[in-house]
């Protein structure tokens, strides 16, 4: 054995004035998300290309998931790649920018100006996600180790790239021809390398650490983790080729496919995670973050479906593409993320109010310090609101998607409740 | 180091001392969690010497984990000035868990 003086081996925690902006900022996003989607029941039953539509799907994947991935991300990924991260003021830097980009961008798609505040709105947010990959990239690079987690963040962060570089092209070519067609053709890929390639691939690298450590459970399996990378990465690469020379529905099918088994090998690594854990009590937290595993699965299914819909009828597939879409942002997305807010935020909070107070038996711990039966009135809401949703948009239901809606509306207040409590929490008199 | 009895009796009061300091995630003591590899008094120089680890090499409750630890030393055995070295080698696994600490967890 050896080891280091008292203090020199300990990680040096990112800061909490790093990762704590990008929470708030996604919990509000949620909520203004929820706002919009509350007054737009009726356009879940026409066409999914609509001004409001792309707001609230670019406020869910950017303001929403991408934000509090970021800010997780880098309280995170020192964890996986056993290493510091790179840079705080690279950090700050990210979520500056993106944080002035989103709303730009997001107005720009709600009035349809897609003019200059949305063009400088998506320039600004790939500004701060350059930033953002420069600080991930470096930190890994400089890491002593590697693992299969930290390849699948490298590897998301580059989809993310091309994700955002595509939708930026997209925004110049509605008013400058910078594309060979027309960026209506392009949406499609734009939004499958974001979904798979920046979210799927992350919350798979992230997950597969985080699930049995907070399990703590004895399974590991790194070859399995590897079989579910390529094929995930193998599914975008001929998605991609497909998509650009060889258009059919049916081509379609295969990277669909690749994906389905992908995510049934994820499925079973958790569930072996979960039959082989220690600790045999799991938490609320942890049990909507194995929720959002199982939801994986349905985008996947419906995107299954919707490819069947378009070989056999070439018709009408808007509500299904709207079902996919919802799926994925206010499903499994959303769920992974109201699981794992309350697995990291709590902690994150009691380092900085707690790190220096060194006053044995009368700290809380991480898990008393926000509310659990708002966490539980949250989740029982945002369950209904999904379910409610998903069915108005499938049997165009007015009284569902406004029922849904409120509910989905509900479980975003609670959760900001719950997260303004956490933020706001001062240290108990002793 | 000077093995006396009164040295043993020492590092059987800091490891009692020990167990009421929790991983702030799994909420179970260090002893039981398997954290603590070595504990030890120099007698010669009044100090109590302890060797341990985290759960993850990055914890990032490691800090304050190893702030606890000190703080539980120096009010377990006055008079000592704790040193604690943290070591990765080897590193953490669940098999360190005691009985004691499976059983919290509901293990059995």
């Amino acid at each position: 054995m050896f080891g280091s003086p008292l203090g020199g081996n300990v990680a040096r925690t990112t800061s909490y004035k790093v990762v704590i902006p990008f929470y708030a900022y996604a919990a509000v996003s949620f909520l203004v998300a929820c706002v919009l989607l509350l007054g737009s029941g009726d356009l879940f039953q026409g066409h999914w290309f609509q001004p409001r539509l792309l707001a609230i799907t670019h406020l869910m994947a950017l303001g929403w998931a991408t934000m509090i991935i970021l800010g997780a991300s880098h309280q995170l990924v020192p964890v996986l790649i056993e290493n510091d991260l790179y840079s705080n003021r690279l950090a700050h830097l990210s979520f500056a920018l993106a944080a002035a980009g989103i709303p730009l961008l997001v107005y720009g798609f709600a009035v349809f100006n897609l003019g200059w505040p949305a063009q400088l709105g998506g320039t600004l947010v790939l500004a701060g996600l350059l930033a953002f990959i420069a600080n991930i990239a470096i930190s890994i690079s400089t890491s002593k180790r590697e693992n299969v987690h930290a390849v699948f963040v490298f590897t998301s962060t580059i989809w993310l790239l091309l994700t955002v570089s595509l939708g930026l092209a997209l925004l110049f070519n509605f008013t400058t021809s910078v594309l060979t067609r027309d960026s209506l053709h392009y949406l499609a890929l734009h939004a499958h390398l974001g979904m798979v390639g920046w979210f799927l691939l992350l919350v798979l690298g992230v997950g597969s650490r985080l699930i049995p450590m907070f399990l703590i459970s004895k399974y590991t399996n790194p070859r399995l983790l590897w079989a579910v990378f390529a094929l995930v990465n193998s599914a975008l690469v001929l998605y991609g080729l497909f998509f650009l020379y060889a258009r059919n529905a049916a081509l379609d099918l295969l990277p669909a496919l690749l994906v389905l088994v992908a995510l049934l090998l994820f499925a079973y690594y958790c569930r072996k995670a979960y039959v082989e854990r220690i600790r045999k009590k799991v938490d609320d937290q942890m049990k909507v973050s194995l929720l959002a595993v199982a939801l994986l699965l349905v985008p996947t299914l419906v995107l299954l479906a919707l490819i069947a819909v378009l070989l056999a009828t070439r018709g009408d597939q808007a509500r299904v593409v709207l079902l996919y879409g919802f799926t994925i942002f206010f499903g499994w997305l959303t769920a992974m993320i109201l699981g794992m807010t309350f697995k990291t935020l709590p902690f994150i909070v009691w380092n900085k109010v707690y790190r220096h107070r060194a006053a044995l038996g009368k700290m809380p711990s991480p898990k008393d310090i926000f509310s659990h039966p708002v966490y539980k009135a949250m989740a029982v809401a945002y369950l209904a609101g999904f379910a409610l949703f998903a069915c108005g948009i499938l049997l165009s239901n007015m009284y569902l998607l406004n029922t849904g809606a409120a509910a989905l509306l509900a479980a975003a207040v609670l959760y900001n409740w719950n997260v303004a409590k956490l933020l706001a929490h001062k240290p108990l008199k002793q | 180091m000077n093995h006396s009895e009164e040295s043993k009796a020492l590092v059987d009061q800091a490891y009692e001392g020990l167990k009421f300091v929790d991983d702030p995630e799994v909420g179970l003591n260090v002893v039981d969690l398997g954290l603590i590899y070595e504990l030890d008094v120099n007698e010669a120089e009044k100090k109590i010497v302890c060797l341990m680890t985290f759960t993850t090499e990055f914890c990032p409750m490691g800090e304050s984990i190893l702030a606890n630890v000190t703080e539980s030393l120096k009010m377990t055995v006055p008079g000592y000035t704790p040193e604690v070295t943290v070591t990765f080698d080897p590193p953490w696994s669940q098999h360190m868990i005691s009985d004691a600490g499976r059983a919290f967890l509901g293990g059995y």
